[in-house]
């Protein structure tokens, strides 16, 4: 006899996902596995952010004063800071030119289609100091000054990508008639997309933002040759460190920073209301 | 192989695709613009840079020479892009098959808990790449946890040097694309309908036929854009391999940022640079006619 | 969740803007500097006690700051060179001339730095710090001597060594071994020196120019050739960590300070240049980087600690016969394909 799918009844056991048991101890117990992996060196950062040794080597016992002492420097916030800035300001155009882009073309029947795929992939294959150094070149002699802006322009620009390929994933095997039932009912192609497309593509939008965000807020290469006096981010900050030894401030800013990313992200999933039943 | 996934991915114009209207091509022109500007003409001056000399002190000559590409299709190069390309697909595979059921079971997962947990996959890699990476040297040392644990447990009478070395490497790679893995996968999934796997159920078919035969073909896009989003960034990736092995083994993404750095080189820099993408783009266009033909 | 992110980058944007539209920059000292190698307390006290502001950009290596500088990105006012890159620098007249005039405290370096081949007489720049590449071993795994060069690099240290990942430096090593000047890196020099190098880079373990100690703290080297501020930091970790300096010669870095050519705040950069030869500030520097300081007012307010360190201090040794690097030009392209290639071996 094959095993039976049990549909869990929503409401008592919300918290599995569907399918028969042994699938889902199986791939229950795979990801708990692999997120023990992601978040290892995690566990051991936080731990060092409350050593008391500088060079964190070996355990020298409790304390917090890095956290102490990151509140007082203000370089490292500063440059935090610009790495928020940068990285939301990237994903946020990342997003939108990537989203739009995939949807346009899937659509809509272009000249140079095909070029216009490989066009894309361009960034994402090309090393990033070859990057940095012709977007620098390319802001000098168009009279740019280095700042927020070419850093900005120059993280969209590879970030795009992967917010484009995802959606276009997402895009694929898309029922027609979604679109098609929207304009029978009197909406605009913009409309249709709008209130139709985008919410069901919400997923990969998701997706390819965390992604850019990320890539953006780890990106030194691409932004030593972009960036301005006022525009330090704190890779570049932290890449020079290494010399006398990562400062344990960063280990505390890091704790910091996905602490109050994971609360806000748990508290926002157990306020929202439930929008199906 | 991943040359296969973009070409999957690739709009292959179905049949509902409209010729493109005054609208669409206003609301594409931004793109282009954005295509054109920052990608187009950025490449086209590395192309040029590529054929030019330089002088003693680094700084660009423009005078035509064909010297950067004789000097690059050289084995020496060749071998290094080679090791480059294998990592990366190494590092695609592990990814693959590591994230698959972390995506599958997300995917599946009621709403509040999906959103949650897809978060929480990529929060780890908001703290600065170095302190992770010197994290996992301090797990992996000689006198690190990892050794500590073994030799605790007795597995083990002396350290093993799990430190620079391929395997460093490789773990490195998967720990630092394995959430752009998972993500796209995880799209794929979550629209996969309950009602198809259960209606295969109905008719009586195990559950790996259930997967193969079901679940693979439809979370198909996710996968190639998983195995694009992994590979393709992967080949040129150099700060990890360097640090993770050590620098023993150099990637071509290192020797390009050498040619920027110490070698002071920067048109061999960008030959290998074009090399990489017309190598790439080559690929890519091979395989999109190939799949044309196959489609007809 | 799009209406805040669209808020966030109209946010970001205004801010963009209002930062443009800042037009103080002529009046901010443009540091562009080694990451982490101005103290932050440095720059806040020349602030606190002139008024000046300075803005910081870093870099990691020579060759990125002179990409940066050549392309044009940035009017920076103060750039930090090392000794080879100055000359460089001179010769295709890249830096303005200092007005020692306004630098009184030039008097306090030590003499053999007033005029050091790269730059006679400080006409164009000021030495920072300076620093020697030895070797560093684990006594308690290592049995002596060591002295040399060759006796890093045999059979039973195979798999435990860590080098600094600079092909200039690797090739250094050998071209002493052989009894080559170390500037001699012409074509015929580098074959010799190939059979050599191909055995030597074999046996390692680690190449890392950013932070070798990692590989020697962790217990996954026993030795290695690597900058004397490792070896310092190291040797304050644990006296364990002995240093020598080969016998076939020790060369010396020197980090210093100019101003290119570019900058249009000469007098606030000559401002800044006099303010860190001070002894009181040189000593903050030292206190943060044990390299050697070349500033002898400030050695004086050392402790016995720092002065004791044989990696930032080494006993007995003649700074004088330190030879320095000079400028290779497009050698160094040959020099870093050549150890390039005996790694992919």
């Amino acid at each position: 006899m094959t095993d039976a799918p049990s549909l869990v009844p929503l409401g008592r056991r919300w918290w599995l996902p569907q399918g028969p048991a042994v699938q889902r101890a199986f791939f229950g117990g795979w990801t708990i596995a692999v997120f023990a992996f992601l978040y290892l060196p995690i566990v051991l950062l936080v731990v060092y952010s409350f050593n008391d040794s500088r060079l964190n080597l070996y355990w020298a016992g409790f304390t917090t004063k890095w956290y102490g002492l990151l509140f007082g420097n203000e370089v490292l916030l500063r440059a935090f800071q610009n790495s928020l800035i940068v990285a939301a300001a990237t994903t946020t155009l990342a997003v939108i030119i990537g989203t739009s882009a995939a949807w346009l073309l899937y659509r809509y029947r272009f000249p140079a289609q095909q070029t216009l795929g490989l066009l894309i992939f361009i960034p994402m294959v090309m090393p990033e100091v070859l990057m940095g150094v012709s977007l620098l070149v390319l802001f000098v002699s168009l009279g740019i000054p280095l700042g927020y802006g070419t850093l900005i322009i120059a993280h969209t620009t590879f970030c795009f990508p992967f917010v484009l390929v995802g959606v276009q994933a997402r895009l694929q095997g898309i029922d027609p008639s979604l679109e098609e039932a929207a304009m029978d009912l009197g909406a605009t192609p913009l409309k249709a997309f709008w209130l139709v497309i985008v919410p069901y593509l919400m997923p990969a939008i998701v997706a390819g933002a965390l992604m850019s965000f990320t890539l953006s807020f780890d990106e030194y290469i691409v932004t030593i040759f972009t960036s301005g006096a006022d525009s330090q981010t704190l890779p570049l900050k932290v890449y020079g460190m290494v010399r006398v030894g990562l400062n344990p401030q960063l280990n505390a800013l890091s704790t910091l920073f996905i602490a109050a990313t994971a609360l806000l992200v748990i508290a926002s999933q157990i306020f929202t209301r439930r929008k199906t039943l | 192989m991943a040359v296969t996934a973009a070409t999957a991915v690739l709009p292959t114009g179905p049949s509902l695709q409209r010729r493109a209207g005054l609208g669409p091509w206003f609301a594409v022109t931004p793109m282009l613009g954005w295509l054109a500007l920052f990608v187009i003409v950025p490449t086209l001056m590395l192309v040029v840079v590529s054929f030019c000399e330089r002088d003693a002190l680094g700084r660009i000559v423009y005078s035509f020479t064909f010297e950067n590409y004789t000097r690059a299709f050289d084995w020496k190069w060749l071998k290094i892009l080679g090791i480059s390309v294998w990592y990366a697909f190494l590092t695609t595979v592990i990814c693959l098959v590591l994230g698959y059921p972390v995506a599958y079971f997300i995917g599946r997962s009621s709403e509040r808990v999906r959103g949650l947990l897809i978060m929480l996959v990529m929060i780890p890699f908001w703290t600065s790449f170095l302190i992770r990476t010197y994290a996992w040297i301090s797990i992996l040392s000689h006198e690190g946890l990892l050794n500590a644990l073994l030799m605790t447990l007795n597995i083990t009478s002396a350290p093993i040097g799990f430190m620079y070395t391929p395997f460093a490497v490789i773990l490195g790679l998967v720990y630092n694309f394995l959430p752009f893995m998972i993500l796209p996968i995880y799209t794929s999934v979550e629209k996969l309908d309950g009602s198809l796997i259960e209606a295969a159920y109905d008719l009586g078919a195990r559950p790996a036929r259930v997967f193969s035969q079901v679940v693979l073909p439809l979370t198909q896009p996710g996968i190639a854009a998983g195995i694009l989003l992994v590979f393709v960034p992967a080949i040129a990736m150099f700060a990890i391999t360097n640090l993770m092995g050590g620098g023993a083994n150099p990637t071509i993404g290192e020797v390009i940022q050498n040619q920027f750095t110490r070698a002071r080189n920067q048109p061999f820099g960008a030959a290998l640079g074009v090399l990489l993408l017309a190598i790439f783009i080559f690929s890519l266009w091979l395989s999109s006619k190939f799949r044309r033909s196959e489609q007809e | 969740m799009t209406k805040h992110k669209t808020k966030l980058f109209a946010a970001a944007c205004a801010g963009a803007l209002l930062l443009a539209g800042c037009g103080k920059k002529d009046e901010t000292l443009k540091l562009f500097s080694w990451s982490e190698y101005v103290p932050q307390a440095v720059i806040d006290k020349f602030t606190e006690e002139t008024g000046i502001k300075v803005a910081v950009e870093n870099y990691s290596s020579n060759e990125e700051m002179l990409a940066k500088l050549l392309a044009g990105g940035g009017a920076y006012d103060l750039i930090q060179p090392s000794e080879y890159t100055v000359q460089a620098m001179i010769k295709e007249d890249l830096l303005q001339e200092l007005d020692q005039e306004k630098i009184p405290n030039l008097k306090n370096l030590a003499p053999e730095f007033r005029n050091m081949p790269f730059d006679p007489n400080n006409k164009f720049s000021v030495p920072w710090m300076a620093g020697f590449v030895g070797i560093v071993y684990n006594a308690e795994v290592v049995p002596g001597p060591i002295v040399s060069y060759k006796d890093v690099f045999t059979d039973e240290h195979a798999g435990r060594i860590v080098v600094l990942d600079d092909a200039r430096e690797i090739v250094t090593w050998g071209l002493a071994t052989a009894g080559i000047p170390i500037n001699d890196v012409s074509d015929e020099n580098l074959a010799t020196i190939t059979p050599l190098l191909k055995d030597w880079l074999g046996k390692v373990k680690v190449f890392d120019s950013d932070s070798p100690k990692t590989a020697m703290s962790n217990g996954d080297t026993d030795i290695g050739i690597v900058w004397s501020g490792e070896g310092a930091l190291l040797f304050a970790e644990n006296p364990k960590f002995q240093w020598v300096m080969p016998v076939e010669g020790v060369h010396m870095f020197v980090d210093n300070l100019a101003i290119p050519k570019t900058s249009r705040n000469k007098d606030k950069a000559e401002a800044f240049i006099n303010f860190i030869l001070r002894p009181d500030i040189s000593k903050m520097i030292s206190d943060e980087f044990p390299y050697y300081n070349p500033n002898l007012e400030a050695r004086a307010l050392l402790s016995p600690e720092q002065l004791n360190n044989p990696a930032s201090y080494p006993p007995g040794f003649d700074v004088t016969s330190a030879q320095l690097f000079t400028d290779i030009g497009e050698q160094a392209s040959k020099v870093d394909e050549l150890i390039t290639t005996i790694k992919a071996q």
